[in-house]
């Protein structure tokens, strides 16, 4: 998982760096034209910021650094000052030089599937940043850039931080959750593995059989109550789920239940009466958490998707799911940034303990090629 | 609406080289980025556009520009050929006895459109029957055993049984007189090893003769490499791309059939069971760009004078009553969404405001807006002023929709009616069209 964006991403590290370093020898030579003695320079690995020297004195100037490797290059020692006066060693990083590699960076997003809006948001931000940045001189590029985009991620996935556990043991019960999503995203599998989780918790579960459109859903709903020995309420097919989730939390009410998960039937965003559906479920059912469920398959489309369906029905948070199926995980991405809302759950099977919660640091270890944790 | 950007600063683009009168190398650069851009936004897979950027770059630098083209016209073929060949031919279905496998990843749409085919085959005068070799899915049985039911389909399935090969066995023998024998099996992904072997022993007991993928038109990058994975396993004879009734583009689907080798069959447009289309190479082309009708604008590059555009400047003509709209609605089947016809207009240098979405509504809602204008007099669809709401009560009651939804429509009307005008109103659409070609 997530291979490409951390093999694209050294890369990225690796050319913005010789580039700039092809720019610094080029300024170098430019200003040492008479041939000033040649002192040991650092060398630059990723990661190890440089700091220039000094002080000077008569014997060759070098600066070295405890872990000099057998790869040093030589530089001036001498011209620590360009003619302009400028200091040698400190070269503001400019938007031209950046064009190319970013252009990569982004590709290398969108490789992942995060959307083209929201990769050319994050890349921005960190062209943003890096731009007029007095950059030390030889310092790498590559860890600066990094860093920036780091953040930029970080910010996109750590909005209105939300805990689900905290929200479900603090909330006035019975805690009402409400799936919504497109056709085949995963809300009813989703819904039992969540039931799962919250019965090995503690807590008295109560399913609402809120999809009473498709063929066999009533069914499907009712095989993982059955399995995971949690109560259900159901209407028959075709009946108002608003209705029905409203039954559910009555039921819930009266019988002391905990979580109630209420079901919806997938529909896709462009279909205006089954919109009208959900904005009629929100005015009737006053849930403590509305919970829009996406998969990590999904591309651009999910950037779409997600802001129509938060149109309809405010969204609390999102569940990703799917990601077992070597998906690059950027569409968490996309969905955190269209709702501005967290990613809560990641699902990563088909059985009912195969859900974990989503933590942001970790899809950033990920993208970023560090050890799991 | 990040598309319709794209689509628009792609055609800014465009009409940048439509004024020079050659292409040089960084204009054409720019072009190509913004094609890019389109592509990846469609989901078209990183690798494939990066190769067709270059193509489209080479052809467009090496081929002699002829003398009837501009540059604009020359670029846009090159990108539309190009995309065709993509995309391959389309995949006709087999009208004789045959056994159809029916694989994709989970929640792709297969049952669905099992049932959908199914009835496309019943409606073809074969004799049509189901089995469901999913044992994997809490309710997939009753699933496909009720869609069967609606459409009055033989069905096969064994809802206690786990084994999904066997039940194929038995199903294939129960059902031997029929003409057409779909087999619908559960869903999964390329790195489910046992699910994949277990396809492998059900395709080749079913030996099927047609093998169809199933893509969600919203898959991102991943498509192509979980079409390799199927293509590898049982050898896919062609994709049916489902959910194109969102706002996905479908680029997913393309880099699959790319991978593959294969084309594309059908397409998805709703849940129901008569959404299933046949696929249309141009509509689909112009979707993944979002510009206008690709086959349209390269008609014209042929300097014939399409009559889709003829129809489309009637339509513009006139007073557009509810009886346009109501033509107009027939007429969107023929000619496609109006939304291509308007784009291919230059109404954002006439500064026509056109309500956003009112242009792109869904078939099905159109649809049922023709019903509701079926349950209304000569004089009401000539004159909609003197609709008031005791006629809109009548009409809703003749209609069976709510009185809100009659609204709704006067309301799309008003809507459209105002676009019309502000296009009409312009002498310049006139001269525009004719520049096109079109007399
Ligand atoms: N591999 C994998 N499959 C999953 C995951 N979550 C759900 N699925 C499968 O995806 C398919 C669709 O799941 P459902 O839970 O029925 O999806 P839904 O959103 O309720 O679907 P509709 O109600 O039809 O819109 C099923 O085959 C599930 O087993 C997951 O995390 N990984
Ligand atoms: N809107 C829409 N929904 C579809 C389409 N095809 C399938 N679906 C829905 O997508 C979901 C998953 O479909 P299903 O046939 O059960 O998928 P399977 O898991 O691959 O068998 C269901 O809710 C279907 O109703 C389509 O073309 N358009
Ligand atoms: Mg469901
Ligand atoms: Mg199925």
């Amino acid at each position: 998982m997530f291979e490409g964006l951390r093999q694209k991403l050294n890369q990225f590290k690796k050319t913005v760096t010789n580039k700039e370093h092809e720019l610094d020898d080029a300024e170098v030579e430019a200003s040492s034209n008479d041939a000033a003695r040649l002192a040991e320079g650092p060398q630059e690995t990723a990661g190890e910021t440089y700091t220039p020297p000094a002080v000077h004195d008569d014997e060759a100037v070098g600066v070295s650094r405890s872990a000099e490797s057998a790869t040093q290059r030589e530089v001036p020692g001498e011209a620590t000052r360009t003619t302009s006066g400028r200091s040698l060693f400190e070269r503001e990083i400019k938007e031209k030089d950046l064009e190319e590699p970013l252009w990569d960076l982004e590709i290398a997003l969108l490789e992942s599937d995060v959307a083209m809006s929201v990769s050319e948001e994050i890349v921005d931000t960190v062209k943003k940043e890096l731009i007029g940045t007095k950059r030390k001189w030889r310092q790498d590029v590559g860890a600066l850039v990094e860093q920036a985009l780091r953040d930029g991620i970080l910010k996109v996935l750590d909005v209105n931080s939300l805990d689900f556990d905290e929200l479900v043991k603090k909330a006035p019960k019975p805690v009402t959750i409400v799936f919504t999503g497109i056709n085949g995203t995963g809300k009813t599998t989703t819904i039992a593995k969540l039931a799962y989780r919250l019965k090995n918790q503690g807590y008295a579960v109560v399913l609402a059989a809120g999809d009473t459109y498709r063929a066999g859903a009533l069914e499907q709903i009712e095989r993982h109550a059955d399995n995971l020995g949690v109560k259900l309420i159901k209407h028959q097919q075709g009946a108002d789920p608003a209705a029905v989730i409203y039954d559910a939390v009555q039921y819930a009410r009266a019988k002391h239940k905990d979580v109630v998960l209420a079901d919806t039937a997938g529909r896709i965003h462009t279909n205006v009466n089954l919109m009208n559906q959900l904005k009629k479920i929100e005015r009737v059912i006053d849930a403590d958490l509305v919970v829009f469920v996406d998969e990590a398959l999904a591309g651009n489309d999910a950037v779409e998707r997600a802001l129509q369906f938060n149109t309809a029905m405010a969204i609390d948070g999102s569940i990703l799911t799917k990601v077992d199926a070597d998906s690059k995980g950027g569409t968490a991405i996309s969905i955190a940034h269209a709702t501005n809302k967290p990613i809560l759950f990641l699902g990563l099977g088909q059985k009912y303990d195969d859900i974990v919660k989503f933590n942001p640091q970790w899809l950033l270890n990920r993208l970023f090629g560090e050890a799991e944790t | 609406m990040v598309m319709e950007n794209l689509g628009s600063s792609l055609r800014d683009t465009l009409k940048k080289i439509a004024r020079a009168n050659r292409i040089d190398e960084k204009t054409l650069n720019e072009v190509v980025k913004d094609i890019q851009r389109a592509l990846l936004s469609a989901d078209v897979n990183v690798a494939l556009v990066q190769q067709l950027s270059k193509r489209i770059k080479d052809r467009a630098l090496k081929e002699e520009l002829s003398g009837k083209l501009n540059p604009r016209q020359h670029v846009i073929n090159i990108v539309y050929q190009e995309l065709v060949a993509l995309l391959g031919e389309p995949i006709s279905v087999l009208l004789t006895r045959h056994t159809v496998i029916m694989v994709g990843l989970q929640g792709s749409g297969k049952t669905t459109t099992t049932a959908k085919l199914a009835r496309f085959f019943q409606k073809k005068g074969l004799k049509a029957a189901v089995i469901c070799a999913d044992t994997y899915r809490p309710g997939a049985y009753d699933q496909l055993s009720q869609l069967c039911e609606r459409i009055g389909v033989a069905f096969y399935g064994e809802s206690e049984s786990s084994d999904a090969v066997e039940i194929t066995t038995r199903g294939l023998a129960e059902l031997k007189r029929y003409d057409v024998i779909l087999v619908d099996t559960a869903g999964r992904h390329a790195l489910e090893t046992d699910l994949v072997l277990e396809m492998e022993a059900i395709n080749e007991t079913s030996k099927a003769d047609q093998r169809f993928l199933v893509l969600d038109s919203g898959i991102g990058q991943q498509a192509s490499e979980q079409a390799k994975a199927f293509n590898e396993a049982i050898g896919l004879t062609g994709v049916i791309v489902t959910k194109l009734d969102g706002t996905a583009k479908g680029g997913g689907a393309l880099s699959a059939v790319a991978e593959v080798g294969t084309g594309i069959a059908f397409i998805g447009m709703g849940e129901t069971i008569d959404d299933l289309e046949k696929f249309e190479p141009d509509r689909f082309i112009s979707r993944l760009l979002g510009m206008g009708d690709m086959k349209t604008l390269v008609e014209m590059i042929e300097e014939e004078p399409p009559i889709e555009m003829e129809e489309a400047e009637a339509m513009l003509k006139g007073e557009f009553t509810l009886k346009d709209m109501y033509k107009q609605m027939d007429a969107i089947r023929k000619m496609g969404p109006l939304t291509k016809i308007v784009q291919m207009l230059p109404l954002g240098s006439l500064g026509v405001d056109i309500p956003n979405g009112a242009l792109q509504s869904t078939k099905e809602t159109l649809e049922r807006f023709k019903v509701v204008m079926d349950s209304m007099t000569g004089e009401e669809l000539e004159h909609p002023r003197i609709i008031r709401s005791s006629r809109i009560k009548r009409i809703a009651r003749g209609s069976g929709v709510t009185s809100d939804y009659v609204r709704e429509l006067l309301k799309y009307h008003k809507a459209m009616q105002r676009a019309m005008k502000g296009v009409r109103s312009q002498k310049e659409m006139q001269k525009f069209l004719r520049k096109q070609g079109v007399k």
